[in-house]
């Protein structure tokens, strides 16, 4: 195939391949791109969540990707909160708290997932492109 | 030829670009922590300045509020709040103390709502509720006093044993102690929804610890609130508010305590005098109610308890007393139950959820 002449022939003129498109080809082409458009669309948001936001109080702490491994230390209201991030999840490893609520809610992976701990009033939400809602009802 | 398609490239791309500039929402959000709880307000179609504005007065205002009607004295507070104050001198006798109008008729609409509850809902056992542990910020098991709670049930506090009048109060039964712990994010919420309307403002979503409110809507889509599932860090499912309705939910994952394996939550039956057994989560849908009755807000957050404190067989009849006609039950073996009208509202996130339609 890439010895054959047709090839080289068509290596040797380059412009050759866009005057030969017809009004059918030109039509394949914006479908396919069309098509690309529609699955960028619907594949790319999905219900994974890309981000972490940790709220401190009544301040966004920060925004962490989930793409990463790593623990965050928070000083919230009642002390030291470790959050950690490891493939694509997030959660409460440690916390001050009495109840221990926010740490038995475990790993959180889908966007709108959320876990708040009420006493150190520190809280984390998964975000991605898709959100379910816009509030929580808990 | 060449040139035209990398033109048409380009334009894509700038267009594209373009459209997801203009997509950044006039959406404005905002968390903080009142009433023990976290609070969310957003707010749509207004400016940043302007909304920011808005929310932190709704903040003041919750703050004030929760300061107003604490029920227990936190170690930070220097004096009783004004409820406590009225508490202590109901243990002392009925001699009327001074009370402000606004208090006067949270107390009186609290005793109609409770009387139609069949005492189910009943903000005069505090000192119930102080007895298991729940007045306190974090709750840790309590040693179950037996003979302590069996006597704070029979003394029946009641608030019919209230007598307000003239602006004075005065209680005829010296046991009662008001919690207005399921009444008062409730009243917040009318209170919130009532000002950011007379601003001006269309479309709004606020969110007190489980009780929502919803003004207008988000862009040209309802507000939707998902509804947590009791025992995974996940929603179960989702709800759309049109103007003016409300969503309560009771459950008890929030404030609850372990001991000898048994959960033991906040939500007191005033009949037996212990934690009601039976259920994980109540959720219920309000519509905007009628000027001079209970507003949505109140009910949001006062119709959900006898819901879950009834047995199974009397959920719908304790839903019917407040004319609640949207609800849905989490019992504690995590069966799904929900009203007629609320199976045509609801949408389960994970769609495998098994329910039972109540006729």
């Amino acid at each position: 195939m890439l010895n054959s002449p047709l090839f080289n022939k068509l290596l040797a003129q380059p412009k050759l391949l866009a005057k030969q498109l017809l009004i059918g080809d030109w039509f394949v082409l914006l479908a396919s791109l069309l098509f690309v458009i529609y699955l960028f669309n619907t594949l790319w948001s999905n219900e994974y969540a890309t981000k972490v936001q940790i709220r401190l109080g009544d301040k966004i702490y920060a925004t962490y990707s989930l793409n990463q491994q790593r623990e965050i230390h928070v000083h919230g209201k009642l002390g030291d909160a470790i959050i950690s991030i490891a493939q694509g999840k997030a959660r409460f490893a440690k916390s001050p708290c009495h109840t221990q609520y926010c740490v038995h809610q475990g790993w959180l992976s889908r966007a709108g997932q959320a876990a708040i701990c009420l006493p150190n009033q520190i809280s984390l939400e998964l975000l991605g492109e898709n959100k379910l809602y816009d509030s929580l009802n808990y | 030829m060449r040139k035209a398609f990398f033109y048409c490239v380009i334009l894509c791309a700038i267009i594209f670009g373009a459209y997801k500039l203009s997509a950044k929402e006039p959406l404005y959000h905002s968390q903080s922590y009142v009433f023990g709880t976290l609070v969310d307000v957003s707010i749509y179609g207004e400016t940043d300045e302007r909304a920011q504005l808005l929310a932190n007065h709704i903040f003041r205002e919750f703050q004030n509020l929760h300061i107003r009607l604490h029920a227990w004295k936190p170690a930070s507070a220097v004096r009783l709040s004004e409820l406590g104050e009225l508490n202590s001198a109901f243990t002392l006798g009925s001699k009327p103390m001074a009370i402000s109008p606004d208090l006067a008729n949270m107390l009186t609409e609290a005793t109609v709502l409770s009387v139609k509850s069949n005492g189910l809902f009943n903000p005069a056992i505090g000192h119930l509720i102080g007895a298991w542990g729940f007045q306190r910020d974090e709750f840790t098991a309590v040693n179950i006093d037996e003979a302590a709670i069996k006597n704070l049930v029979h003394a029946q506090p009641r608030m019919t044993d209230l007598v307000v009048k003239n602006n004075s109060i005065y209680s005829t039964n010296p046991t009662v102690k008001l919690d207005l712990g399921g009444y008062a994010k409730g009243y917040a919420l009318d209170l919130a929804a009532g000002y950011l309307r007379k601003q001006q403002v269309k479309n709004a979503l606020i969110n007190i610890g489980g009780n929502v409110i919803a003004l207008g809507q988000h862009g040209k889509k309802p507000w939707r609130i998902g509804i947590q599932h009791p025992r995974q860090p996940t929603a179960i499912a989702t709800l759309d508010l049109a103007d003016g309705w409300a969503v309560g939910t009771s459950g008890d994952y929030q404030r609850y305590f372990m001991l000898g394996g048994k959960r033991y939550c906040h939500i007191l039956d005033p009949r037996t005098g212990y934690p009601a057994p039976h259920t994980q989560a109540v959720t219920i849908l309000v519509p905007p109610q009628a000027a001079n009755q209970p507003q949505a807000g109140v009910l949001s957050d006062v119709a959900s308890k006898p819901i879950f404190i009834e047995s199974a067989d009397n959920r719908s009849k304790a839903a019917q007393a407040f004319g609640i006609e949207n609800f849905m039950v989490i019992d504690d073996q995590a069966r799904v139950f929900v009203s007629k009208e609320m199976a045509k509202r609801i949408h389960w996130v994970d769609t495998s959820v098994k329910f039972t339609t109540l006729q």
